[in-house]
């Protein structure tokens, strides 16, 4: 990436007097490197965060308005939460990312951002309304055609009035739709009371992650209108970790009107086994396959904290049992990005995200286990990629894999993500 | 959109999450107290790893921090230190020693007299509990045991060389060696990754590799503290089983990883103890009424109100947050309560920064009657049960001393001792407490 030409002077310092929360200031900043000692960006393109507040208040704002650094930095907010000041280096990335050029920003985030304007749907991956719709009655045809205990499976569109409205990850219509299922079949077991929406569906936001306040604002408000016109009681975003913290913390920032609550699809499957609707369990471990977990820091750190954090360990521990399952360490809240968040598995530049990986590489490492699970496609995606760049030798999974298989309802075209050792537990009964 | 508000009741809320608020946390739950707890990342990191309970009296360094405590009650009759005994300060530090074994961080007992710490720069501080990772230095040390000191390529602040020559007329013959550290050869390294890469089996084997050719005739290797964050003493004992000699480790300057060890031990280990931990939300705002306190916090997408019959304030000086320097004063930052602090911003320092007697800033905070509860302007308690542990406690130089885990542990010992009496709760065993998620025992009055 060549150094940008004509930009618009930053003042840093400024920005972050502005952006600071109460109390917290860079003035503050005593040096002392925690916030770079627990970064895993810290040294990729000479920069870490500590040199970057250090930098703004010595006033070097041409130096930090072209550091490719801005885009390694995935804006996960471990600075912030090591640091005894609160100093948020994140806020500062984001003012720095949007300063740049379009045409010198990373294509691939640039590419996707254009993508979501390009339709209501705000798919990144061009799935369009009507594709949308009709690729999910299709799927949803072959699955009740192929599974009798599903013959009768209903995937709402556009119900008015539904209790929730649940967000779809693009990946999931554009090239493997048969990942669907389970989560369908998951509402299905419950009962829940849910219709996805054909416009504004597509749970990613790569907009956010250009700096482009505009942008992001616009598909916001395409997904709350959206939302908003169907009267639910809330939105549940489904396992993605950044398309949960862009909406809530969107409609903050633009300060925009929105009829419902945001919801974790993860606390919902903690409380549907709490309440019994889920009966999950471990039975079908009797390999004592272990287990590990991967916070999504959108989704703890960003915005629901702990409480998140203990949901996802619910779920998981009922699913694999209390013994199969190991915590990476740190973890919750001080849980370490994978490296695949704030558009850096988009930008091209594989070897910095690599090297960011190796941190949450050896973490997993470290606990021996066989499967990572994450509600998270950015951290599916990014741990996938560190496992087969470092050679690893773990999976990376779902929830709503495991639910199914637990209940004994996952398909034998579900199990893609599961090893050879799983791919035969639990099979449904032949139709 | 609605921003969800939500509401926990406690018998006992900690305010800090340093070591007292660490240590009241622990000891509220071993005495059956339901308890929340909340704070942000704090100077915790900041510790060398080592328990001091008092190592330095009129500027000189004691051996015997015992009878250094008995002559500090006669000196400095206003010493948080004067309102304890001895037992209950050794009580204290053995309830907490065992709880941090329990989570699986080993610990020295804490014994009669100091043991003498090994320090970054080669020079060395009295200490009364170690991690079990650097207690076999201080004892090479005491043996002035055939050594190699270790340091890393593109690691600031840590030099063998400069601690051997300055460790040479107590502990001559120091080896020194530089290894690049597997896998950051080309990067500036901090401790922290170094530790959590040494917990995979893979760069331990490349580390040994590595280590191996400068041995030697040593028996024992010095190196940095970043024998893992999580399980220092198994990856201590792993990587001695393919030595063949004894590691110790020493301290770093900050970001150093014993104070990271011990923040992540609490984070993991005391939810499931029953702790309601919120360690990344500060109390933003404070009542009290005379039923109680509630706090109220902030977090990303939520309001929390807590709702606590008594409150063990332990959120630190200047760096915490506990105290704030303002252009008329120093304030105490949730309550407001008052400082006992000199007249005016002249007498905060004395003129030499080295002056022998510290300086008065260092000992200012809140005053407290013997049940550990800060003190209205006319000496009453300005609540019945706000209590008060560890750094912002006034009349203490904590850092001078050499004091501060030692106060931090024994005020939190004794401000939750008074809260659960208060709060009718009868003292525990004070060893480590019981499985997690161990139901606390009911208390009258509570939700």
């Amino acid at each position: 990436m060549n150094a940008p030409t004509e930009r618009p002077e930053i003042d840093f310092l400024a920005v972050a007097r502005a952006l600071m929360p109460a109390g917290a200031t860079t003035d503050a900043c005593v040096g002392c490197g925690l916030c770079a000692s627990g970064c895993p960006a810290a040294g990729l393109f000479g920069m870490d965060p500590r040199r970057f507040v250090n930098m703004a208040a010595l006033g070097m704002n041409e130096a930090l308005s072209t550091t490719p650094w801005v885009w390694a930095c995935t804006q996960c907010k471990r600075c912030a939460y090591v640091c005894p000041m609160g100093i948020d280096v994140s806020l500062l990335v984001g003012v720095a990312r949007g300063a740049w050029p379009d045409d010198e920003k990373p294509k691939g985030i640039v590419r996707s951002c254009a993508a979501q304007r390009l339709d209501a749907s705000t798919s990144a991956m061009g799935v369009r309304s009507e594709d949308f719709v009709e690729i999910v009655e299709e799927t949803a045809e072959e699955l009740r055609e192929s599974d009798p205990r599903f013959a009768d499976l209903r995937v709402p569109m556009d119900r008015k009035g539904a209790m929730f409205v649940v967000n779809q990850n693009s990946r999931e219509p554009a090239v493997e739709p048969e990942e669907m299922g389970p989560m369908w079949k998951i509402f299905d077991y419950v009962g829940a009371d849910w219709t996805y929406s054909s416009k504004g569906w597509a749970a990613e936001n790569f907009c956010m992650f250009t700096g482009d306040d505009a942008a992001w604002k616009e598909m916001v408000e395409t997904r709350v209108d959206a939302i908003n016109a169907l009267e639910p009681q809330v939105w549940i975003n489904t396992e993605c970790g950044h398309s949960f913290y862009t909406l809530w913390k969107g409609i903050e920032r633009f300060g925009l009107e929105a009829k419902f609550e945001a919801g974790s699809l993860v606390s919902y499957y903690a409380q549907w086994i709490r309440e019994g609707k889920l009966p999950v369990n471990a039975d079908w471990n009797t390999l004592g396959v272990k287990f590990t977990v991967q916070d999504p820091c959108q989704l703890v750190r960003k915005s629901l904290g702990d409480q998140a954090a203990e949901d996802l360990r619910f779920v998981v521990k009922t699913l694999v049992g209390e013994e199969n399952f190991i915590d990476m360490t740190p973890s919750r809240q001080a849980n370490y990005c994978c490296g695949g968040g704030g558009g850096f598995l988009q930008a091209g530049m594989n070897d910095e995200r690599r090297a960011y990986g190796k941190r949450k590489f050896d973490q997993i490492a470290a606990t021996e286990a066989a499967y990572v699970l994450t509600p998270c496609h950015n951290c599916h995606s990014q741990i996938e990629d560190i496992g087969g760049h470092y050679h690893g030798a773990y999976h990376v999974t779902h929830l709503w894999t495991l639910i199914c298989l637990s209940l004994g309802i996952l398909g034998p075209d579900e199990r893609k993500y599961l090893g050879p050792e799983l791919a035969g537990i639990n099979l449904p009964e032949e139709a | 959109m609605r921003r969800p508000h939500r509401r926990i009741e406690t018998q006992l809320t900690v305010v800090g999450t340093g070591i007292a608020g660490f240590a009241a946390a622990l000891f509220a739950r071993a005495r059956g107290l339901d308890v929340a707890q909340v704070g942000h990342s704090g100077a915790l990191a900041y510790t060398t790893g080592y328990l001091d309970l008092l190592g330095v009296a009129d500027g000189r360094k004691i051996a015997d921090p015992w009878a250094g405590l008995d002559a500090l009650r006669m000196t400095e009759p206003g010493h948080p230190f004067g309102r304890l005994a001895n037992a209950d300060i050794r009580a204290a530090l053995d309830a907490f020693i065992g709880e941090v074994n329990a989570m699986g961080l080993g610990y020295t007992p804490a014994g009669a007299a100091n043991l003498t710490a090994l320090l970054p720069y080669g020079v060395t501080k009295p200490t009364l509990s170690l991690p079990e990772t650097m207690w076999p230095g201080a004892a090479a040390l005491a043996e002035r045991a055939p050594a190699l000191i270790v340091d890393f390529a593109g690691l600031q602040g840590f030099s063998a060389a400069e601690f051997a020559a300055n460790m040479a007329a107590v502990w001559p013959g120091l080896a020194t060696a530089r290894l690049a550290f597997p896998g950051m050869e080309s990067l500036q390294v901090f401790p922290e990754p170094m530790a959590r890469a040494l917990e995979t089996r893979e760069t331990r084997a490349a580390f040994v590799a590595r280590l191996r050719p400068h041995l030697g005739a040593v028996t024992h290797v010095g190196l940095p503290a970043i024998l893992g964050v999580h399980r220092p003493d198994t990856v201590r004992a792993a990587l001695e089983a393919e030595l063949g000699v004894t590691l110790f480790e020493i301290p770093t300057i900050p970001p150093g990883v014993p104070g990271i060890r011990l923040r992540e031990l609490f984070e993991r280990h005391l939810p499931g103890r029953g702790v309601a931990l919120e360690p990344n939300l500060k109390a933003a705002e404070a009542r009290l009424d005379p039923s109680g306190i509630t706090l109220a916090l902030h977090g990303p997408m939520e309001d929390l109100d807590i709702r606590a019959e008594a409150v063990v304030l332990a959120t630190g000086r200047f760096l915490s947050g506990g105290l704030r320097a303002e252009r008329s004063g120093i304030r105490e930052t949730l309550f407001g309560l008052p400082v006992a602090q000199p007249d005016g911003r002249e007498a905060w320092f004395r003129p030499a920064y080295f002056d022998p007697r510290g300086h008065p800033v260092n000992r200012l905070g809140l005053t407290v009657d013997d049940r550990f509860r800060p003190l209205d302007a006319a000496g009453a308690p300005v609540h019945p049960r706000l209590h008060a542990a560890g750094a912002v406690l006034a009349g203490q130089d904590w850092a001078r001393s050499r004091s501060g885990a030692g106060l931090a542990i024994a005020s939190a010992w004794a401000a939750v001792n008074a809260a659960g009496a208060e709060l009718g709760s009868s003292p525990g065993d004070p060893g480590p407490t019981t499985a997690p998620g161990a139901a606390p025992a009911q208390e009258p009055g509570t939700a």
